[in-house]
């Protein structure tokens, strides 16, 4: 294929590589100069985590040819302050705290100071406005913005450089901003995550996947793509030597699918060769023959009887049963005046880390097989893999590279296997970067939760008895489920202390996208329900929502729904930090006026305003649209 | 991933042209490419290979705009970004300013031009109603005998249907000629799921002209998008508010009108829905956005300044 010679101005240096006509200036910057502080969160434009000046304009790498930047200046985030001391942007960064995973942080610290260079005075809006093509996941953006704000400040002159130096620590830490030890790494683009890590006749790994949810294998044929020249490795689930099963609890999931597929999206076959466009070739050349069975979609069916079986080992299709039972429910709500009973449903939620899954697989000059990726359990993951590829522990090590962002998502072991195995066949160090596609397709997302729920109250306030019902949607594969449905069950009333509950949590396999571990781990959907149930409880009995969390709270010697007697508990300087905080009103929530001070406050997020720079525009809300 | 066999970059339309009619079929032009890279990926086209790409964003000629017998000539290396910094096109195009800082984001539109837009024919881009209201026609070249020969065509018959266009195989579009809206109020609406990046569920623009007493509507341009294969300019409110005294009511009433013109052609309520508030919106903004002109509304003491 004919190259094509690059020739530009990088950082201050003139370069020149031969590329592929159709490489991106991301392509160039990453893997023919190597600065690698420019990442790829989804190569389609809308992370910002590729943003780089070309000719002083930013513009995203991963949506520019190549060769559109021939011959033009380039400014990465190595250069920013190339050796020397970091520019203010990265120091305010640093200093407010701003990168947490550090995965958006090259891109965003970029987004920022081009804002500064292309207006150095501009307000809030306006900022917030210039960094609207970078997303950050980890910080809510507060810090972010903070950091923008001292920047300028500092730029401008209106504040002394000292404020972007280390706060003095006191007698205590707490309370204190104590410097990220990590942040300079992250604000220069230096820190060097799994996609951004080379090892010297590295082979990169390619993997197929299923395009149906639920569908035996009758044949999967890979001698075209073995045949094709570059191509290293072609591996399917044949290639395990050991006891093939993966997961968090429940060890159901094969590191390929064995015999058949439970979800669109799940690997199939992995090819590693000598570079990612002649793997993809590859994927396209092996040949699957499936034969489709009824699937499952929905959790409710498969509880129904005669539904599909889609693992053998769980005839009714379940993941894990919690019960937790507490006093008596028959007695409770005997007793109460009022009883209010629900329905509430959640959805799946992708945790959408910037950085996607990558890995390394390699096997040493000992025969240790060694995997680095973000992997959020690496000790379990050891202990798995060894079982898997049938070696002793010994022979198994895994490095633990930066997480560009996890939220529960990489605790499963979606892909070390297969690399493991591509090392272990070709004795040369295998990559596998995911695509976002990839990433969105095949990791666990949050279990949508459907919870019927019962609570029985007195007419002062306080709850007599809860009955709790819970099914989640686990997915094709148990991964987390069990955890997750553990803790749902331990949280599921709330802090409140309830004397009669009857709760149950139930995950049951489909056949669709596993559901895994996420922030908060099943805690979340219950406490929608079970606050949902409170303010609601509150309008029926017309007490102010804060009183009857007062009346119910966990106290000193309360009794949790498991039956642990509580040695502390802080729910009330809770309630009060959140009423002081919220400048809440005292009343029944669904009876106050219309012109409630508590409403439209200085730490409320106003709507999205547009036009920071358009002169004369209007940034005030349409009067037609203001609520009534 | 997209791949091809050969990038090229010419320096000269001749030169451009020549290379585009020689290439194979399956090539493609290039312009900002922030469309074509997102659509050779999964979910959207998949891999894709193409034998030639051909980028027209150093085609001198096509740098720049003019002015020329009251309307406005936008040489097709013009960025969204342009409606954003240049003084000139935002007091001339004043619809166009409101329809880029919705568009994408600062860094998408650097390099996203306002033609190449066009020419994808998207039903859902934003480009498209801001340059129907602005009674937009795009220039097309080709070679003929070795000689440039250009035509144009109105954008609203240009655009075809989804990725339709009536471009030739061997044209490529120069430019996008457009009314002076000098003294117009503009204004663009959009319907997404956030501020930055996020394509249209449903768009609309909006010019007006009033008398210099801010009573009478004396030019009103209504254009949606999103609502059907086409671009849609609303010709029928237009007229009904054209020479009318500005009110609310009036206002509300043609937006509910609109809203029943199109409702044929698109099946969904929602859409539907949007449209009434969109059209109404549209106006509302643009009379506040128009220069120097304090209007008067017949039904309310209320006063917009602009």
């Amino acid at each position: 294929m004919p190259k094509l010679t690059m020739d530009a101005e990088v950082n201050g240096r003139k370069v020149r590589r031969e590329i592929q006509p159709y490489s991106r200036l991301l392509d160039f910057l990453r893997d023919n100069l190597n600065l690698t502080g420019t990442k790829e969160g989804c190569g389609a434009g809308e992370c910002g985590t590729c943003s780089v000046f070309v000719n002083g304009k930013l513009v995203k790498s991963c949506l520019m040819p190549a060769a559109k930047a021939q011959g033009t200046r380039i400014e990465t985030i190595e250069g920013l302050a190339g050796l020397g001391d970091l520019t203010p942007v990265q120091r305010a960064f640093h200093k407010t705290g701003a990168s947490q995973c550090g995965y958006c942080i090259p891109g965003m610290v970029m987004a920022a100071t081009a804002a500064l260079r292309e207006n150095p005075g501009a307000d809030i809006e306006e900022i917030k406005e210039r960094l609207g093509g970078n997303i950050c996941r980890c910080t809510g953006y507060t810090k972010i913005f903070e950091a923008v704000e001292m920047a300028k400040a500092v730029i401008a002159g209106d504040a002394p450089e000292t404020v972007l130096e280390e706060d003095k620590v006191g007698d205590s830490y707490i309370g204190a901003n104590v410097r990220r030890l990590d942040a300079p790494s992250k604000v220069s683009g230096r820190l060097k995550y799994a996609a951004d890590m080379k090892m010297h006749d590295m082979l990169q790994m390619q993997v197929l996947r299923s395009p149906l949810a639920h569908a035996k294998i009758l044949s999967i044929d890979t001698s075209e793509a073995e045949a094709m020249e570059d191509v290293v490795c072609v591996i399917t689930e044949e290639d395990v030597p050991g006891n093939d099963g993966f997961g968090v609890f429940v060890h159901d999931q094969p590191i390929m699918a064995r015999g058949k597929v439970r979800h669109v999206g799940e690997a199939i076959a992995a090819v590693a060769a000598e570079n990612v466009l002649t793997a993809r070739k590859a994927l396209s050349k092996i040949k699957v023959e499936y034969e489709a069975l009824p699937g499952l979609y929905d959790p409710a069916d498969a509880m129904k009887p005669g539904a599909p079986v889609i693992h053998d080992y769980a005839p009714d299709n379940l993941v894990k049963h919690i019960p937790v039972r507490k006093g008596n429910v028959e007695k409770g709500f005997a007793e109460a005046d009022l009883i209010l009973e629900d329905d509430f449903r959640t959805q799946q939620v992708e945790h959408a880390y910037l950085e996607p899954e990558a890995g390394i697989a390699y096997v040493d000059p000992d025969d240790v097989v060694v995997v680095i990726s973000p992997s959020q359990n690496i000790t379990h993951h050891r202990h798995m893999l060894a079982e898997i590829i049938a070696k002793p522990i010994n022979k198994v090590r895994f490095i633990m590279s930066p997480v560009g962002g996890g939220f529960g998502g990489k605790e499963d072991m979606i892909y070390q296997g297969m690399l493991a195995l591509c090392a272990m066949k070709t004795h040369r160090p295998v990559q596998l970067n995911f695509t976002r596609e990839e990433s969105l397709i095949a990791s666990a997302k949050r279990h949508p939760a459907r919870i019927h729920y019962k609570m029985g109250l007195t007419l002062n306030g306080r709850i007599t008895a809860i009955s709790f019902d819970m099914l989640s949607d686990g997915g094709a594969y148990g991964m987390s489920s069990e955890g997750v449905m553990r803790k749902a069950a331990i949280l599921s009333c709330g802090p409140y202390e309830v004397k009669n509950l009857k709760v149950d949590t139930r995950a049951v396999y489909t056949n669709n996208t596993p559901s895994g571990a996420f922030r908060t781990f099943g805690a979340m959907q219950a406490q929608f329900a079970t606050e949902s149930m409170m303010d609601m409880a509150a309008e029926a009995l017309g007490m102010d929502p804060f009183e009857i969390r007062r009346i119910n709270m966990m106290k000193i010697g309360a009794k949790t729904h498991t039956q642990q007697t509580l040695e502390t508990a802080s729910l009330d300087r809770v309630l009060e930090a959140a009423e002081t905080a919220s400048r809440w009103e005292k009343g029944v929530p669904n009876v106050r006026g219309a012109e409630r001070d508590d409403l439209n406050g200085p730490d409320t997020r106003q709507p999205c305003t547009l036009g920071a720079r358009i002169k004369g525009s209007r940034n005030e809300t349409h009067p037609y649209e203001k609520v009534a | 991933m997209l791949t091809c066999d050969a990038y090229h970059m010419p320096g000269s339309l001749t030169e451009a042209l020549k290379l585009w009619s020689e290439t194979s079929d399956g090539s493609r032009l290039v312009s900002g490419a922030t469309d074509i890279l997102p659509w050779a990926r999964e979910g959207r086209a998949g891999d894709v290979h193409v034998p030639e790409l051909v980028d027209v964003t150093r085609i001198a000629e096509l740098d720049g705009y003019a002015f020329e017998n009251g309307r406005v000539r936008l040489g097709a290396r013009t960025v969204y970004q342009d409606f954003l910094t240049d003084r000139i096109l935002m007091q001339n195009l004043p619809c166009m300013p409101h329809c880029a800082i919705w568009f994408a984001d600062d860094q998408i539109r650097t390099q996203a031009s306002l033609t190449g837009n066009l020419v994808n024919a998207s039903p859902v881009a934003d480009g498209t109603p801001a340059v129907v209201a602005l009674n937009g026609e795009i220039e097309l070249a080709r070679l003929d005998s070795g000689k440039i020969v250009r035509r144009s065509v109105p954008v609203i018959d240009f655009i075809e249907g989804p990725g339709q266009t009536r471009i030739a195989r061997d044209e490529i579009a120069t430019a996008i000629i457009l009314d002076n809206a000098s003294g117009y109020g503009g204004s663009f609406q959009k319907v997404g799921q956030r501020r930055s990046l996020v394509i249209s569920i449903a768009c609309a623009a909006g010019l007006v002209k009033t008398d210099h007493n801010g009573r009478v509507f004396d030019d009103v341009r209504l254009a949606i998008g999103g609502v059907g294969p086409r671009p849609i300019r609303l010709t029928e409110a237009e007229q009904a508010l054209k020479g009318a005294r500005i009110s609310h009511e009036r206002i509300a009433h043609v937006a509910q009108t609109a809203a029943d013109t199109v409702g044929s052609r698109s099946r969904q309520e929602y859409r539907r829905e949007v449209v009434v508030n969109f059209v109404r919106a549209a106006i509302e903004d643009a009379l506040a956005n128009q220069p120097n002109v304090t209007i008067s509304f017949e039904d309310t003491e209320e006063e917009a300044h602009a």
